[in-house]
């Protein structure tokens, strides 16, 4: 391209200081240097990770910032090495990766890569610890190695997934976080048996997607569980079959659900990150056969506590970290289910706005209102 | 036989008080009922269990009873309804039962039958609520449905395991408690993949069975831990390649063992019951693909307690009783293993005495000799 090996200038939304409106700037994007690709963004979507670190409330606050990891774009260069993905390559960048070569990358089970696993504090490439976004020569930071709320942005190839090229890349850009967090969640860790039983705790995005995974597993009866009943008709969309609001019941809900299911649900997933929740989502499985799955992000202060003798009665606890799925190798086969409408994306894109209007997806997510709003680049 | 249908004059050890010792009595035994079988023990072992119900430190005293749950011995005769086993069969008698119909029995991963499941509290027949033992008349009471401690005994027929007749039943008696436990532990939950590390807690009967299930499964690191050393030389036997003794560290012994490997063991197997090496048990383990099984029974006011973020970067913490073994169905399989030389069971089998001088079996175990005695009927 005429653009391989040269700055490139375009517009990127830049976050100045926490919690304030992102503003519309042009940036510098520098070329990709080795194992690094440099990636045309052409949809974007927010998730609640973007808000919570934007808003820095006793996250580290690293500004001036570009947020952004849940995206669809084409590789515009690579940088030396890379030898995976070439330019004119649909990908999706992913906010932990897979360097294929230590130790984490190379276990059956687990996606935790030592090189590139999630990392929130660092606003800079890991080959020399330098930004490749500046403006007026001065730094803006990257976030969680993808930065996607810039026209163009540069990654660790470990970072992308390459994809079928046919996928419409605004509908499964939605697929790099919460939606495979929760729909692995379901179909990689739980593993529902087909007519099992499952409770998922908490209704948002990534519930939704744990309850979509169940539902493609062949569960039989999926009972969403949430504090906020209004998010329980939306839910059915999405495979719920039945719902408790804890707070309908005098017992605690661990009991209630397991009067509900004759001694405790086959599988749970938990997606809310409370320690309460968690404890309860573990205690209201079945004993002999049951799973419980971690998936919400706890405080950094929360104690898991409950009687060993729940887990010698042959219950299982699990967690996950993005639904055990191998970035790089795993996420493609997400995007085929999808392609093959195993999977359906569309009911969890509630709106739309162009890349001017970002700001107007902040307000969404604040209020609560809707889902995933994808964010259109139209450059 | 002879004596079908009608009551069996023999001799059976009877605890008539709280951690006295036993006495050997004549015994009437009934004959048995519907879905029981009546069996004639030739070889019992003592278990740590017997110990603490006889004691009854804390347990529900349950006296006089004649207690045993590890033995080996020949149908005699059956009830009504059986149709398994027959008169002159070799089995094992188990704590834990089978009963083929329950949720728990048809589930391919429980082995808690909702009907059979592990019960000390309860010194009668299920069928009619009453002791198939009596002396003068008045009761002797059961101990976990099997009472081996006498030269027959009557059980439901589902909490025994009809064996290979070749299998020497002085030897594989110990394979219905303990020793399996252990070995399911490994084998059936934890399942180390060849190659891996394995660390064990605690080095009894249990953790020496457990550590032998790793060896069988081609674990190549056998990290024991336990607070006395003097078990260490021992463990070797049993497969144990290196040893830790938290006493002798400064660090909290979960860390010790992460820097012995290099980010944590694949499998842990904790086989003490104490709250604290069961939480340092889970968090030894490896992120990303580490797995944790509790086998242990703890105090009853006991509380795990751990950071939920410990499951969230994929570590797994499971349970177990009684291996995971179903009673009837898998029991035999591990007799096989046995006779197939792929088990060695006879290391466990530190003593042997008579019948008459049971007590001294006792006294072995208290001062913490050996691993096993067998106790020889001789009838």
């Amino acid at each position: 391209m005429a653009t391989a090996g040269k700055v490139i200038k375009c517009k990127a939304a830049v976050a100045w200081e926490a919690g304030k409106p992102l503003s519309i700037e042009e940036v510098e994007v520098a070329p990709p240097q080795a194992m690094e690709v440099r990636v045309k963004i052409l949809f974007t979507s927010l998730c609640h990770t973007d808000v919570y670190f934007w808003e820095a409330k006793g996250q580290t606050p690293v500004f001036p910032r570009i947020f952004g990891h849940e995206a669809g774009g084409i590789i515009e260069s690579v940088g030396e090495g890379v030898t995976d993905v070439a330019p004119g390559d649909h990908v999706l960048p992913v906010f932990t990766g897979e360097c294929k070569e230590c130790a984490h990358c190379k276990s059956a089970e687990s996606n935790m890569c030592d090189l590139l696993r999630i990392n929130t504090d660092r606003g800079v490439m890991i080959a020399d610890g330098k930004s490749r976004f500046s403006i007026n020569g001065k730094p803006i930071y990257h976030f969680v190695g993808t930065s996607t709320f810039s026209e163009y942005t540069v990654m660790h190839v470990g970072c992308v997934a390459k994809i079928n090229p046919q996928a419409p890349l605004d509908k499964v850009c939605v697929l790099s976080c919460g939606y495979s967090t929760g729909l692995g969640a379901s179909i990689n860790v739980a593993k529902p048996p087909k007519g099992s039983t499952v409770a998922v705790f908490g209704l948002g995005a990534v519930g939704l997607a744990a309850a979509e995974g169940a539902r493609i597993a062949g569960a039989s009866r999926i009972i969403g569980v949430d504090l906020n009943p209004s998010r329980f008709e939306e839910a059915r969309k999405f495979g719920c079959t039945e719902f408790v609001n804890p707070k309908d019941h005098n017992k605690p809900v661990q009991e209630v659900l397991a009067e509900m299911t004759n001694g405790g649900v086959d599988r749970s997933v938990e997606c809310t990150g409370n320690i309460n929740a968690m404890i309860q989502a573990f205690e209201c499985v079945h004993d002999g056969w049951g799973v419980a799955v971690l998936v919400g992000v706890p405080h950094k202060d929360a104690e898991f506590k409950t009687h060993p003798m729940n887990f010698l009665n042959e219950r299982t606890l699990k967690g996950t970290f993005f639904g055990n799925y191998k970035p790089r190798t795993d996420l493609p086969n997400v995007v085929e289910l999808y392609m093959k409408k195993e999977l359906e994306v569309e009911k969890f894109i509630t709106h739309s706005v162009p890349f001017a209007e970002i700001n107007k997806a902040f307000d969404l997510m604040a209020k609560g209102e809707g889902i995933r709003c994808i964010i259109r680049m139209e450059n």
